[in-house]
C-alpha cells in the first residue's frame, strides 16, 4: 500500500489552492511538465493532446501559431466563446485572438514557454470549475509553473533541440502529361454534350463539337499558359504543390532553468528561445524570453514573492487560406504552367490565378508580441489555521502586425499595400482569500475558502493602412503616399467576484464538496448583473471499508458524484445596449444604428452532473477513473436573427441580429482513464496509459432557427450537434450520361442539382477521442509512444469544387481521382464526367464529405542518459518524432479546421472544413537534456 | 492585531464597488445621445454613408440588376455563387448577396425614420431641409427595393401585387410582434415614394453642399419613378425641371462623365467617394467587380455583341478595354467604373435628355425641346453624326441602353417595356428577386415572392 499513497498523495491544483487526489471529490485531470517538454509544438495546448480524457484538442492548421480549439467535454454554446478559462498562477489569460481579422485567428498562448509548467490541472466538472463560476462553463485549465524549493541545492538544467518538419500527407495533383489529357477528355465530353443536347450548335458533326472544344483549351489555355514551352511533350512540368512547402523546415529550441533555496528565499528563472519554420513557405515563428519566480518568507508565517514571465514572440504570417495569394493554394496552377517565364527569367506573371510565389518572394506581415504575465502576492498566517493571501497580477500583451504587399503582387493591388495595426490588451487582477482549516478532530478534516476577485481588461487598438508605394525599399506606411483607413478603439471590461468552498473530509472517507461564486460583469446590463454559481459534490472512498479492505485485488477504490452550475459571459462587450457607430461619408460625418440591444441579457448557464468511480487494482499497478456527465447549457447566450425590416444592419458584418438568452443544448458523456504500471523494477520500468472519451452534442432548442457557419452547409440547428453538415447528398454516376446523381426530394436519384435535397449528412464532432501510450526505462534508456485517435467525425473538403470536380469550377490543376472520370456510356465510375461548360457535379455535395477518423503516432521518442560523477547530474541524448504516422481514410492531414472568421458564433458552428488547409508537420528531432 | 488586520482586509475586500461594473461604450453612441440638432444632421448623413454601401449605390444596386438582366451584353466570369447564380437566374431565397442589399434598404429607411422623429430638436427654419432631404433618402431606397423585390408596376395590378413592407416609423428597441410585417402593395409603395420625393422636390434647395441631395436631384428620381409607371407626362416635365434649371451641363467629352474625383457637371445626384470612404476595393464594391484585375477583381466582363452595337465612330464603343480577372479569364471590361475612389454618378443630365425625348415622343409634345433634339444632343456629345429625323422610339431606346449601359438603367428599362431577356419574358418569377429566406423564416416580409 506504500507505493500507491503516493500515487493518491499526487497533490491537485484546485482554484484558489490545492488538494490531494484522494481527497478531491470533482473530476480533474492531471497532466505533468514533463509530458510539455522537448515538443516541436508552438503552444502547450498542442501537446496535450490525446492525454486528457474528455479534452479535445484541435490544431486548425500546419500553419505556426494558428487558434487551437480546445474542447472539454463539447461545445457548450453557440454564440458566446467555446474555449476552457485558462489561468497561469492565478492569473486569468487573455486567449482569444488579437490579430488582424481579416486572417485566421491566432492563439496568444503561444507567448507561454511549455518548458516552464510544472503541471496542467483540468477542471472538467462543475464541483472543480464552479469556483470559477461565470467563466467556467468551457472548463478551467489551471496552469501552474515551475517553482523553486526551499534548502535545496541549486539545480541548473538545459534542454535544446533541433528539428525539421515536412507535411504529414500531400494531396497529389496530375502531372503535364496527365493535366493535359483530362483537358482534353473535359473539352471532348463538352464538345459531344453540345452536339447531342445543346441548342441549335451551329456544328455539322460531333467531331466538328469536339475538334472546337478541344481546340479551344490548346490555343487558349495550353498554348497561352504554356508560355511557349512544349506542353504536348510536357517540356515544362511543374508540381506546384510542392512550390508551397520548404524542405525539411527547421527548428531549434533551447531552454536554460535554474531552481533551488534557501531557508528564507526560494526560486526558479529561466530562459528560452525558439525558432520555428512552418512546413509552408514564408511561416515563422520565433520566441524567446524568461521567468523568475520567487518566494521569501519574510517570517515563517509571512511570505511574499512573485511569478513573472516577459517573452517576445514573433509570427511571420501568410494570407488565409480562402486568400488567392496564400501559398496553400499555389496547387490550383496547372503544371504546363513554368516557374520561371522564359521571356523575362522572372517568376512567370502569366499563371492562371495570380501567382502566389509573387506574394511569397516579395510580401511580408510579421505580428510581433511582447506579452509580460504575473503577479506578486502575499500571505499571512494569521493563526495556525487560517492564513490569508492576496494577489496582484497582470496579463500585458503589447502587439504589433506590420504588413506589406509589394505592387508586383496581388494583394498589392499594383500599387503596393501596407497595414500596421497594434493591439495593446492588459488585464490587471487581484484575487484575496482566505483560508481556513481548523483542527477539529481525527475523524473530521475541514478546509474552507472565502475571497473575492476582481479582473479588468483593457483592450487599446488601432489599425492603418496605406496604398501607393513608390518603392518596396519602405514597407512600413511611411512608404505609402495614400493613406486609406486609420482607426482606433477602445474597450473595457470586468468581472467583480465573491466566491466561497468548503470541504469536509469524514473519517478518512467520506468527503463532502460545496462551493458558490457570485460574478458581476459590465458584459451585462443593471438589471441582470450578478449571477450565481453553486456546486456541490460528495465522496466515498469504499476501498477503506471494512468489507473491502481485505480485498486482494482491489487496492482503492472511491465512489464520487457532483452537480453544478456555471456560466459563460465570453460575448464581446456592450452587446446588451442599443448602438449607433459613427459612418464616414466623404465630408459628411454621422452616426448609423448597428446593434439592438436586450437590456435583459443574462449569463448563459450550464448545469453539469458527473459521477466517477476512481479505482486501483493489484496494488494500483493497474489504476483508472471513470465519469459519465451530463452537461445541460441554458439561456444560450444565442445571436438571433431579427427581422431586417427593423433598420439596424451592422453593415460590416451583414448581420442583423439581437443577442437574446434562448435556447438549450446538451453534452454527454463517458470518460475512461487506465494506467498501468507493469515492470517496476531498479533498472527497468515499464508502464502504460490509456483514456478514451465519448461526447455527443444535441441542440435541443434554438427558437426553430437555423445558424450557418462560414458556409451554408455548416449548421446550428434543432435535435442536430453543432455544425452539423447539411448539404446535398451525391450518390454516384448515372453509367449512361455520367452526369452526377444526387438524392431528390422525392428520394429518388436525380442529375438536376436544384432538385437535390439538403439533409443532414454528417457530423464534425467525433463520437470518440483517446490516446495510448506506453514508457520503457531500460538502464539508461527510455522509450516513449504515444498515440491519439479521433473517430467518427466526418470533414469536409470545401476545396473539391475546385481541385476535384473536373474542371467544373475552373481550369485549376485536379487531384488524381480524376483519372477515372467517366468517359463513355456504360463506364461504373464513382466520378462524374468533366468538363468545363457542360459540368456535372462540381457543387457542393457530399462528394467531398469524408470520414475524418484517424489514428496517429502523435508522439515517439527515445532516449540515452549518462550521469557523470563529477558536476553534471545527467546528460540525457534523445531522439524524438511527431506526428509520425497517421492512418485515415481522409485525403489530406485529418486535423483541418478552416477557421476563416473570427467571428464567434460562426467559429463554433464551423468545424471539421478543409479549405486549402495546410497539414499538420511530421517532425524529427534530436536533443540534449543537462542537469547540472 | 491579527483581528485588526482580519477586519482590516475583509473591508478592503469589499471596497472595490459595484459602481466599477458600469462601462459606458467607447466606440459607440447609445440612443440616449442622440439629442441635438447637430446629432440629427449626422443621423441624416449617416443615411448618404448607407446609400455609398456596397449594398446600395456604391455597387449592389448596379451589378445584381445588371447580371440578372443581362442577355447579350454582359459575362460574369467571378468566383462568387452568389452572384453567378445571378447571373445564371439561379439565385435562391437565401442568397446573402441579395439579403445585404434588403437589410441595407431598411438601414437607410430607418435612419430616414428616424431622423423624422426627431424634427422637434431641429431649429424651425432648417426643418423643412432636414425632413426633405430624409423623405429624399426613404423614397429613393423604397424605389429601388420595390423594384428589385417585386414585379414591375407595368406588368401588375399594383394595387394588389405585393411590394415589400411599408415602415414609417422609426425603431427603438427590439420587439418580436411589431417585426412580422407584411408587404404593402406595390401601389402603396409608388404612392410614398412619389409623396416622398415631391415633399423632398418642395423643400430641398437648387443647390446643395458636398453632393447632398438638392431639389433636381429629387425632381430626378421623380422622373424615373414616373417613368417605370408609363406616366410619361409628369416623367417629361421632372426630366425638363432638371434639364431646364440650368444647373447642370453635358461633360465636354463623354469619359468625362466617368472616374471623377467631385461631381462632374452632369451629375444630377450621384455617390461620393474618396480613399478613406468607399465602398470597397478587395471583396465588395463597383470597381472591385467592374474594374480589371488587379484594381478590381474583373468580372464583370461586356461581351463582343455589346460592342457590336455602337456604331464606328462612336465614343461610347471605344470606353472599353482589354483586361483580365482576378482567377485569369482574359476580357473586356468597360471604363466606366475603372478607377478606384471615384464618384458613382446615380443619376446623370444626359438620362434626362433621354428620358424627355422618349416621353415626348410618346406623347406627341416638344416639353423643352423636340426628341430629335435631345437625343442629338446626346450623339453629338459622342461625336455620332447627328440624326435627321427620330420615326421609332426604338431609336430612342436604343440610345438609352448605349448611353446607360452598365448603369443599372436596364433592368429598369427592359421591365417598364415589357422585352423578353435572354430567352425569359420581362415578368418571369427569375427577374425577381427573392425575399430574403431569414426574413420568411422569422415570419416578415411576407408573402414571398413566387419561384422561391
Amino acid at each position: 500500500l506504500k507505493r500507491s499513497s503516493a500515487q493518491l498523495n499526487e497533490v491537485i491544483v484546485v482554484g484558489y489552492g490545492q488538494s490531494q487526489k484522494r481527497e478531491v471529490s470533482g473530476s480533474i485531470s492531471k497532466v505533468g511538465g514533463s509530458e510539455l517538454q522537448n515538443q516541436p509544438v508552438q503552444s502547450f495546448e498542442s501537446a496535450l493532446q490525446g492525454k486528457a480524457p474528455g479534452v479535445v484538442i484541435e490544431n486548425s492548421s500546419g500553419k505556426l501559431g494558428q487558434g487551437i480549439k480546445v474542447r472539454i467535454r463539447g461545445t457548450a454554446s453557440i454564440s458566446a466563446s467555446t474555449q476552457p478559462l485558462y489561468v497561469i498562477d492565478g492569473v486569468p489569460l487573455t486567449t482569444s485572438s488579437q490579430s488582424d481579422i481579416n486572417n485566421e485567428p491566432t492563439n496568444p498562448l503561444i507567448d507561454l514557454n511549455p518548458s516552464d509548467i510544472e503541471s496542467v490541472d483540468i477542471l472538467k466538472d462543475a464541483a472543480a470549475a464552479a469556483i470559477y463560476g461565470a467563466r467556467a462553463a468551457n472548463g478551467v485549465v489551471l496552469i501552474t509553473t515551475k517553482k523553486g524549493t526551499r534548502n535545496n541545492k541549486s539545480t541548473i538544467e538545459l534542454n535544446s533541440s533541433v528539428g525539421f518538419s515536412n507535411p504529414t500527407k500531400k494531396r497529389g495533383f496530375l502531372n503535364a502529361r496527365e493535366y493535359v489529357d483530362a483537358l482534353r477528355a473535359a473539352a471532348t465530353n463538352d464538345g459531344r454534350y453540345e452536339f447531342q443536347n445543346g441548342n441549335p450548335t451551329g456544328y455539322a458533326s460531333e467531331q466538328d463539337a469536339i475538334d472546337d472544344y478541344v481546340g479551344f483549351v490548346e490555343t487558349e489555355l495550353l498554348d497561352y499558359y504554356s508560355l511557349g514551352t512544349d506542353w504536348r511533350n510536357a517540356a515544362t512540368d511543374v508540381n506546384w504543390e510542392d512550390e508551397q512547402y520548404r524542405e525539411n523546415a527547421l527548428s531549434t529550441q533551447l531552454d536554460l532553468s535554474v531552481r533551488g533555496g534557501n531557508d528564507k528565499t526560494r526560486f526558479y528563472a529561466s530562459g528560452f528561445y525558439s525558432d520555428q519554420e512552418a512546413i509552408i513557405v514564408n511561416n515563422v515563428f520565433k520566441r524567446y524570453g524568461g521567468r523568475l519566480n520567487l518566494e521569501h518568507f519574510l517570517t515563517s508565517s509571512t511570505s511574499i514573492g512573485m511569478n513573472v514571465t516577459v517573452s517576445r514572440s514573433q509570427l511571420d504570417r501568410v494570407s488565409s487560406d480562402a486568400a488567392f495569394s496564400t501559398p496553400g493554394q499555389l496547387m490550383a496552377q496547372i503544371p504546363i504552367s513554368p516557374l520561371i517565364d522564359p521571356a523575362t527569367n522572372d517568376l512567370n506573371a502569366n499563371t492562371l490565378y495570380a501567382n502566389g510565389l509573387f506574394d511569397a518572394k516579395y510580401n511580408s506581415d510579421k505580428q510581433v508580441t511582447y506579452r509580460t504575465i504575473g503577479n506578486i502576492f502575499a500571505q499571512i498566517q494569521l493563526v495556525p489555521s487560517l492564513f490569508f493571501r492576496s494577489e496582484l497580477g497582470a496579463d500585458i500583451l503589447n502587439m504589433t502586425q506590420n504588413s506589406f504587399s509589394d505592387k508586383r503582387t496581388q494583394d498589392g493591388q499594383g500599387v503596393g499595400f501596407g497595414q500596421f495595426f497594434s493591439s495593446q490588451n492588459v488585464s490587471y487582477n487581484t484575487n484575496n482569500y482566505f483560508s481556513f482549516s481548523p483542527d477539529i478532530s481525527s475523524s473530521v478534516k475541514l478546509t474552507a475558502l472565502l475571497g473575492m476577485s476582481y479582473l479588468q481588461n483593457d483592450v487599446l487598438t488601432s489599425s492603418e493602412q496605406g496604398q501607393n508605394f513608390p518603392s518596396a525599399a519602405v514597407k512600413n506606411l511611411s512608404g505609402a503616399t495614400n493613406i486609406v483607413f486609420g482607426s482606433s478603439s477602445e474597450d473595457r471590461y470586468n468581472f467583480l467576484s465573491y466566491f466561497f468552498r468548503t470541504n469536509l473530509v469524514l473519517r478518512d472517507k467520506f468527503l463532502l464538496g460545496l462551493s458558490i461564486r457570485a460574478d458581476g460583469s459590465s458584459r451585462f446590463g443593471s438589471n441582470n448583473r450578478f449571477g450565481y454559481f453553486p456546486a456541490a459534490s460528495a465522496g466515498w472512498i469504499l476501498s477503506d471499508e471494512n468489507f473491502l479492505k481485505n480485498s486482494n485485488a482491489l487496492s482503492y477504490l472511491k465512489l464520487r458524484a457532483s452537480v453544478g452550475l456555471t456560466g459563460n459571459a465570453e460575448i464581446g462587450e456592450q452587446q446588451f445596449r442599443d448602438l449607433f457607430v459613427v459612418s464616414n461619408y466623404p465630408n459628411l460625418a454621422g452616426f448609423v444604428p448597428v446593434q439592438l440591444g436586450d437590456p435583459d441579457l443574462r449569463w448563459e448557464k450550464t448545469i453539469q452532473y458527473d459521477a466517477g468511480i476512481e479505482f486501483g487494482f493489484f496494488n494500483n499497478r493497474l489504476s483508472g477513473e471513470l465519469d459519465v456527465y451530463l452537461k445541460k447549457t441554458r439561456d444560450l447566450l444565442l445571436a438571433v436573427n431579427v427581422p431586417s425590416t427593423n433598420g439596424y444592419f451592422d453593415n460590416v458584418n451583414f448581420t442583423n441580429q439581437i443577442l437574446r438568452n434562448l435556447g438549450r443544448l446538451e453534452n454527454k458523456g463517458i470518460e475512461l482513464l487506465l494506467n498501468g504500471r507493469i515492470i517496476e523494477r531498479t533498472n527497468l520500468s515499464w508502464n502504460a496509459n490509456f483514456n478514451i472519451a465519448f461526447n455527443r452534442n444535441r441542440i435541443q432548442d434554438i427558437d426553430g432557427q437555423i445558424i450557418e457557419g462560414s458556409f451554408v452547409y455548416s449548421r446550428a440547428m434543432e435535435g442536430e450537434p453543432i455544425g452539423a453538415f447539411f448539404m446535398q447528398k451525391f450518390i454516384g454516376v448515372d453509367p449512361a450520361t455520367g452526369d452526377a446523381l444526387y438524392l431528390g426530394e422525392d428520394d429518388k436519384p436525380t442529375a438536376d442539382y436544384s432538385l437535390a435535397k439538403r439533409t443532414v449528412v454528417g457530423n464534425p464532432n467525433p463520437d470518440f477521442t483517446g490516446g495510448f501510450g506506453t514508457n520503457l526505462n531500460l538502464h539508461a534508456f527510455d522509450a516513449n509512444v504515444f498515440f491519439t485517435f479521433v473517430s467518427g467525425n466526418e470533414v469536409f473538403n470545401d476545396a473539391g469544387r475546385f481541385m476535384s470536380s473536373g474542371f467544373g469550377n475552373g481550369f485549376d490543376n485536379q487531384t488524381r481521382e480524376i483519372i477515372n472520370a467517366w468517359k463513355n456510356p456504360g463506364d461504373i465510375t464513382a466520378v462524374p464526367r468533366s468538363g468545363f461548360s457542360y459540368s456535372t457535379g462540381h457543387r457542393i455535395s457530399t462528394r467531398w464529405l469524408y470520414d475524418g477518423s484517424y489514428i496517429r503516432l502523435r508522439q515517439l521518442s527515445l532516449g540515452y542518459t549518462i550521469k557523470p560523477k563529477k558536476a553534471v547530474q545527467s546528460i540525457r541524448f534523445f531522439v524524438a518524432g511527431m506526428n509520425v504516422w497517421t492512418k485515415t481514410k481522409y485525403i489530406s492531414d485529418p486535423e483541418v479546421n478552416t477557421l476563416g472568421t473570427q467571428r464567434t458564433t460562426v467559429s463554433n458552428i464551423t468545424s471539421g472544413i478543409d479549405f486549402y488547409t495546410i497539414p499538420q508537420p511530421r517532425t524529427f528531432s534530436v536533443g540534449l537534456n543537462v542537469k547540472l | 492585531m491579527r483581528k485588526h488586520v482580519t477586519i482590516l482586509i475583509i473591508s478592503l475586500m469589499c471596497v472595490c464597488c459595484n459602481k466599477k461594473l458600469d462601462v459606458t461604450p467607447a466606440n459607440a453612441l447609445t440612443p440616449s445621445q442622440i439629442q441635438t440638432e447637430e446629432d440629427v444632421f449626422a443621423l441624416l448623413f449617416g443615411g448618404y454613408s448607407t446609400l455609398q454601401n456596397a449594398n446600395a449605390f456604391g455597387e449592389m444596386y448596379n451589378t445584381l440588376p445588371e447580371l440578372i438582366i443581362s442577355d447579350d451584353d454582359l459575362n460574369w466570369a467571378g468566383t462568387f455563387s452568389d452572384y453567378d447564380d445571378v447571373f445564371n437566374r439561379n439565385q435562391i431565397a437565401n442568397n446573402f448577396t441579395i439579403y445585404q442589399v434588403w437589410a441595407n434598404g431598411y438601414h437607410t429607411i430607418n435612419i430616414a425614420n428616424t431622423v423624422l422623429s426627431k424634427l422637434d430638436v431641429v431649429a424651425e427654419d432648417k426643418r423643412d431641409l432636414v425632413s426633405g432631404e430624409a423623405k429624399f433618402l426613404r423614397g429613393v431606397v423604397y424605389f429601388q427595393l420595390v423594384n428589385l423585390f417585386a414585379q414591375p408596376y407595368s406588368s401588375v395590378n399594383a394595387a394588389t401585387s405585393p411590394g415589400v413592407p411599408l415602415i414609417l416609423e422609426p425603431v427603438e428597441g427590439y420587439d418580436p410582434q411589431r417585426d412580422q410585417l407584411t408587404r404593402a402593395s406595390v401601389e402603396e409603395i409608388y404612392t410614398q415614394v412619389i409623396s416622398d420625393l415631391d415633399e423632398a422636390v418642395n423643400n430641398l434647395p437648387d443647390e446643395a453642399d458636398n453632393a447632398r441631395a438638392s431639389r433636381f436631384s429629387a425632381a430626378a428620381f421623380l422622373s424615373r419613378v414616373h417613368l417605370m409607371q408609363e406616366n410619361y407626362a409628369e416623367a417629361a416635365q421632372n426630366a425638363n425641371e432638371v434639364i431646364e434649371s440650368g444647373a447642370f451641363s453635358l461633360a465636354s467629352s463623354f469619359d468625362k462623365a466617368f472616374n471623377n474625383p467631385s461631381n462632374s457637371s452632369e451629375d444630377v445626384f450621384a455617390i461620393q467617394q474618396t480613399s478613406q470612404s468607399n465602398s470597397g476595393t478587395s471583396n465588395f464594391g463597383i470597381i472591385t467587380f467592374y474594374a480589371a484585375y488587379p484594381v478590381g477583381r474583373g468580372e464583370m466582363q461586356v461581351t463582343e455583341e455589346h460592342l457590336q452595337k455602337y456604331e464606328v465612330n462612336d465614343v461610347r464603343g471605344q470606353f472599353f478595354y482589354e483586361g483580365s480577372s482576378i482567377s485569369g479569364s482574359q476580357g473586356l471590361m468597360t471604363a466606366k467604373w475603372s478607377q478606384p475612389y471615384s464618384v458613382i454618378p446615380v443619376i446623370r443630365l444626359a438620362e434626362m435628355y433621354l428620358t424627355r425625348a422618349e416621353a415626348n415622343f410618346r406623347l406627341g409634345t416638344e416639353l423643352g425641346a423636340s426628341p430629335l433634339e435631345d437625343v442629338n444632343v446626346i450623339r453629338t456629345r459622342s461625336e455620332l453624326t447627328p440624326l435627321s429625323s427620330i420615326t421609332t422610339v426604338d431609336q430612342i431606346i436604343g440610345e438609352r441602353f448605349l448611353e446607360l449601359a452598365f448603369e443599372g438603367d436596364k433592368f429598369l428599362t427592359s421591365k417598364r417595356l415589357r422585352l423578353t431577356v435572354r430567352g425569359l419574358p420581362y415578368n418571369d418569377a427569375k427577374l425577381v428577386f427573392p425575399i430574403p429566406q431569414r426574413e420568411i423564416d422569422l415570419n416578415n416580409a411576407t408573402p414571398q415572392n413566387p419561384g422561391y
